[in-house]
């Protein structure tokens, strides 16, 4: 136990300040090709035309992959949890999202590979793309998805994540006021200063070796062995080392089209986006729509919330279903609501779709439910710590989700952010600690219903 | 033409307006330079060419003939840290250390310019350096202790088999 609480170096810290780290893109393999893909240049479309015929032919170019050489087109990133399958790795009959990939070239050098792109006949039709998820639901908004324009299988059958706690009724009936917001945060692409990049080298004995600046090395392992149906010994992946991720290398962007070219030409095969492509296609943080509604008493207790949230996915559900889950189960921020009512949407859209970054699912929520408490705070003129400080978990309280808290940790925080910033709190909630709510912390409408996971 | 690398002198194949950034990853090897933008816009593959500071991805080859180029390689060693490597390694300054090359080598020419620990003219020598990672902090932090004569070039000792790591890491802020 040495190292705990002490000061330790970096392991590879020296390794950083040298310059002797070996990122993906400093691996040198004799023979290695490079690739280019041609993406849609629209939002939405169907794919009308595609020959190969020029492209193939062009002197350097190895290998040409399109939807018909992969063995399994469609494996979902959560397909091993069950969770139906929609996005094709390389578009066949439709795209959905500029920039999304329809054929992928590996050739003597990049000028070349490029040049195969651009000599790839493409026929596309175009059709109107849909980007806001408030006009998903519109009887006229346009058919993004074959699913329809929002994910239908929570639970199996469920088209919303749903959380019902209480009467939400009872808690709007009693509410001296109803405080309302609306919090949008847009998409933010992860901008690791390392692009997506890997090299696929085909070995003598039928294994690929991949190496791979993926965060989630087992997973992509996965991925990529399910849609090449090979089992797992036949891959080598090889990582660890992520030139910046933030959640952004959680998909997997470039290994599955590498291991087919590698296996198509035979060759060693490597593929770095460039700048462009990152913020083109790669996946960004997901954009949300959370329109928010509390019961709220005078003195400043919440008694009950409602919450609707639209998730914009993007073309494909890809960990959607899974961020929004535990978004609501965080939709009451550090603080227990006693009833309550939400409904989430995961929407799909004509944007590149969207995945985990740096808190998935919960960062969104939390941005909304913290300035929904100050909202709340200006709107009765309260002060905010305060406020924070009697709706804070305690022991016993319930998570949206039913979880009873052993040592929830908002108190102490509050109380620390408080002094911190020289904020001076009354008597009260200057000594509250998170021990159950007393009589005198609780009025006569919440008793039964706070710290009491059996009332629910 | 030629080009001398961290003291090397090479004689240069590729075609003149070939970026000094692939000449130096893809002709000679030398990868510490990153491919981060390649637009000159994210710092990474930042090279000094004599004393300045360069983007290695906006310069062609054919303008640098006879100079001579320092990257992150030609700095301390692992075992013979310079201080400003020492910096960063001491202060937390390289997290997925994709941007370090440039940052290292960007701090460096500023300390060899002479320049101070006043966090404002850091960050001016800095601009244009992209971090994703650290929020910028400790970077600046360790460029400050460098200016300030509070880091010194390290002697490290490698552990050698068997025997264990040190913990405690010496000039560490507490």
């Amino acid at each position: 136990m040495k190292a705990v609480g002490a000061r330790l170096p970096r392991y590879d810290g020296v390794a950083h300040v040298t310059g002797r780290t070996m990122y993906v893109d400093d691996i040198r393999v004799p023979g290695t090709l490079w690739t280019k893909a041609l993406r849609s240049p629209v939002d939405h479309g169907d794919i009308t035309g595609l020959d190969l015929s020029k492209a193939e032919a062009l002197k350097g170019v190895h290998a040409v992959v399109t939807w018909k050489d992969v063995p399994l087109l469609e494996y979902g990133h959560l397909s091993a949890l069950g969770i139906p399958a929609d996005e094709p790795l390389l578009a066949k009959e439709n795209v959905r999202y500029k920039g999304q990939p329809i054929a992928v070239v590996a050739a003597e050098d990049e000028e070349t590979a490029q040049a195969a792109v651009e000599a790839i006949g493409l026929e596309i039709e175009e059709r109107p793309a849909l980007f806001d998820v408030r006009k998903a639901f519109d009887a006229d908004a346009p058919e993004v998805h074959h699913w329809g324009n929002w994910y239908p299988h929570f639970e199996g059958e469920m088209d919303r994540r749903q959380i019902r706690k209480g009467s939400i009724e009872e808690a709007f009936e009693q509410a001296d006021l109803i405080v309302q917001g609306v919090y949008r945060p847009a998409a933010i692409e992860h901008v690791p200063i390392e692009t997506q990049v890997c090299q696929v080298v085909p070995e003598a004995d039928g294994r690929l070796t991949i190496y791979s600046c993926t965060q989630a090395l087992y997973f992509s392992m996965g991925v990529v062995a399910a849609h090449l149906q090979l089992p797992l010994n036949k891959l080598k992946f090889v990582g660890g080392t992520v030139g910046g991720g933030f959640g952004g290398k959680v998909d997997t962007a470039t290994e599955t089209m590498c291991s087919l070219l590698a296996l198509k030409s035979g060759r060693p095969v490597k593929w770095r986006w460039t700048r462009e492509e990152e913020f083109l296609c790669s996946s960004t943080r997901a954009p949300w729509h959370m329109e928010i509604a509390d019961a709220v008493t005078k003195d400043g207790w919440i008694l009950g919330r409602k919450m609707l949230t639209l998730h914009d996915s993007g073309a494909y559900a890809r960990f959607s279903p899974y961020g929004l889950t535990k978004h609501s189960f965080h939709h009451t921020g550090a603080y227990t609501i006693p009833h309550l009512e939400f409904d989430g949407y995961v929407v799909f859209t004509n944007r590149v779709p969207t995945t985990a970054m740096r808190g998935f699912g919960v960062t969104s929520v939390s941005f909304a439910a913290e300035t929904h408490m100050s909202r709340i705070a200006l709107e009765l003129g309260l002060d905010p710590f305060e406020i924070r400080l009697k709706n804070a978990n305690r022991p016993g309280d319930t998570s949206p989700n039913g979880i009873a808290y052993t040592d929830p940790s908002t108190i102490p925080t509050i109380q620390a952010v408080a002094d911190e910033l020289g904020h001076e709190l009354s008597a009260g909630y200057r000594t509250a600690t998170s021990e159950l709510r007393t009589g005198e912390w609780l009025p006569e409408h919440l008793v039964g219903q706070l710290g009491n996971p059996e009332a629910h | 033409m030629n080009l001398t690398v961290n003291g090397v002198q090479h004689t240069i194949e590729s075609a003149p307006l070939t970026p000094l950034l692939h000449v130096l990853r893809e002709e000679l090897g030398i990868t510490s330079p990153k491919a981060g933008c390649q637009q000159g816009g994210c710092g990474s593959c930042t090279v000094l060419v004599g004393d300045a500071p360069r983007r290695a991805c906006l310069l062609p080859v054919a303008t640098l003939d006879g100079a001579e180029v320092t990257t992150l390689e030609g700095l301390g060693t692992a075992d013979a840290l310079s201080p400003i490597q020492t910096a960063f390694h001491e202060h937390y300054a390289a997290q997925c250390g994709f941007c370090t090359s440039g940052m290292v080598i960007a701090a460096h020419g500023y300390l060899e310019s002479g320049g101070t620990p006043e966090r404002e003219s850091i960050q001016t020598a800095l601009a244009g350096h992209v971090c994703r990672c650290t929020g910028y902090v400790k970077i600046i932090n360790a460029v400050a202790a460098a200016a300030g004569g509070e880091i010194e070039a390290t002697q490290r000792w490698l552990p050698q088999p068997g025997e264990e790591a040190p913990i405690e890491i010496p000039g560490a802020p507490a």
